[in-house]
């Protein structure tokens, strides 16, 4: 792969927060266009705090990242760039409860993108169509089931056109019947080519859906591999131990 | 099914007579009150003449139809309260803003017009305002009187609107921020129109509060409500029935707002505060 091909490149970042807990210790990951990549390790490794990192929710100690070409740095303005470049779903789906599903999905079109009323509208309906949720565009948030208000707040990132996806435990607040049909969506998403970072505690999808993955802990990569090497063949004896726990 | 009913019908007697009893306590207490105020009255050797307040309020001569003092009192107070009531939302919010905001400079601003408003009587700042900042602006007592009112009252809205915007969960703003919306999208149509209907109460209390406090401007030469009921008062020695009569007045401007803003909670009422985190 040439170097051309990486999209989003994070060098030795370094993130602490108030009270002394290293949340990032020197992580470098750099992802190719295209790839799906999902981050597992135990809960407190840093897999949360790498995703907020990379769309600026939280501010690096030290360390660059690069996403499309553009630094995340103190600029306000490639902040804002980057941002509507990486689209981001939350464990807590943080739909906007005042407004309709429709509304939910135009804003961004029409603030961030400047577009018209009527391509919005047309927009928002495909990607209702795509998510599976054409009845409910003109219901309030608290109207839908978990699983209908993840898949919306994924239409609402995707209506931005990113060119990265975050993935934050998208399904982690989800009752277990409700799980698959985010997973769907997000499957078929990875299957278009999408550039995805995941973290999941979802083996299934990781195996599956993932192209590599990154097993985190203390802040720090313990071990990155291609799916199928990293699951059949871990070389870590921490790895080994930790997928033992969970599969 | 039917050994439910019983108990449930036990309960709803027991509902209408302790509603029963509810009336009966408010038409005693009620009525002790008019007692007392009667007996009162007679003990002064009040002579009520109520026959002579409604030219006060209007008059009718030849058939052409005029406001009396008391209305033109009111209009006033209509006039300097409305006015205020927007500017106070104004620099309500702008201030409450401030004091969130990432600049030092906006938030000592914030910080020092607050407790300088908070601590200090409203008389005072409207003998304040009048005297020496009007006579510097070359403004009048009107001006003055609305200006006074929404630096008060100001005060109040902008710590009213703070806690509504903290109050908003922080996913909100992450959400926000992740689809690439500036501060002021962010404010205007996702934190804001939240932030707003929560605290929609309090902010009508506040308004009421100003519609109250404007009686105070009748101290600067303005002929509002209290001011026109006062000169009345010296000229007739009406005192009862003159402060009763626009006690009642303010009474109904203050219902008036109160209900218009229950209308507008009602109209708002799209989506449940408790929903409102965005967490099913």
């Amino acid at each position: 792969m040439s170097t051309n091909d990486v999209i989003i490149e994070a060098m030795e970042i370094t993130k602490a927060f108030p009270g002394g807990v290293v949340a990032l210790d020197r992580f470098s990951l750099a992802i190719r266009r295209g790839e799906v990549v999902v981050i597992i390790g135990p809960s407190g490794s840093g897999k949360t705090t790498f995703l907020r990192c990379l769309n600026g929710l939280e501010e690096i100690d030290s360390g660059s990242i690069m996403i499309n070409g553009i630094p995340l740095d103190h600029h306000r303005k490639n902040r804002l760039l980057i941002r509507q470049e990486v689209g981001m779903v939350f464990q807590s789906f943080n739909l906007f409860p005042h407004m309709t599903v429709r509304e939910n999905i135009n804003l961004a079109q029409i603030r961030v993108r400047k577009k018209s009323r009527a391509d919005a509208a047309e927009a928002t309906m495909n990607l209702l169509v795509k998510v599976g949720i054409t009845e409910k565009a003109d219901r309030y948030p608290h109207e839908l089931s978990g699983g209908q208000q993840q898949r919306v707040a994924i239409a609402r990132a995707l209506a931005m056109n990113p060119k990265v996806m975050l993935f934050d435990e998208a399904t982690s607040a989800l009752d277990p019947e409700m799980i698959g049909e985010v997973l769907e969506v997000m499957r078929s998403l990875a299957a278009e080519g999408m550039t995805m970072v995941v973290v999941t505690h979802e083996m299934g999808f990781a195996r599956e859906a993932g192209d590599r993955i990154v097993f985190m802990e203390n802040g720090r990569i313990v071990e990155v591999g291609e799916t199928e090497r990293f699951f059949a063949n871990p070389s870590e004896e921490r790895t080994r131990a930790f997928l033992g726990q969970i599969l | 099914m039917t050994q439910e009913i019983p108990p449930l019908h036990r309960r709803s007697a027991a509902a209408s007579r302790a509603a029963l009893i509810d009336y009966g306590k408010f038409f005693l207490f009620a009525g002790l009150t008019v007692w007392l105020l009667t007996l009162g009255t007679h003990g002064l050797g009040y002579n009520w003449q109520w026959y002579r307040i409604p030219r006060f309020l209007f008059t009718t001569e030849g058939g052409v139809w005029a406001a009396g003092p008391l209305l033109q009192g009111l209009l006033v107070t209509l006039e300097i309260s409305a006015l205020s009531l927007l500017c106070t939302l104004i620099l309500g919010l702008t201030a409450a803003l401030f004091r969130l905001s990432d600049s030092f400079t906006a938030r000592a601003l914030a910080r020092g017009y607050l407790e300088l408003i908070r601590n200090t009587p409203l008389l005072i700042q409207i003998f304040f305002v009048y005297f020496v900042i009007s006579p510097v602006l070359d403004i009048s007592a009107f001006s003055s009187a609305v200006l006074a009112l929404s630096l008060f009252e100001g005060a109040y809205a902008a710590e009213i609107l703070r806690a509504g915007i903290v109050s908003i969960h922080r996913g909100q703003w992450e959400a926000a921020h992740s689809l690439g919306l500036s501060t002021f999208d962010t404010y205007r149509d996702v934190i804001l129109p939240q932030a707003i209907r929560r605290v929609l109460p309090p902010l009508a209390g506040q308004g009421i509060s100003l519609i109250k406090d404007s009686s105070l401007v009748s101290t600067i030469a303005i002929y509002d409500l209290t001011m026109q009921g006062q000169k009345i008062v010296s000229e007739t020695f009406l005192a009862f029935e003159i402060w009763f009569t626009i006690a009642a007045i303010y009474l109904v401007m203050t219902f008036g707002l109160s209900f218009a803003v229950r209308a507008l909670e009602h109209r708002m009422n799209g989506f449940p505060i408790r929903g409102a985190r965005g967490i099913a």
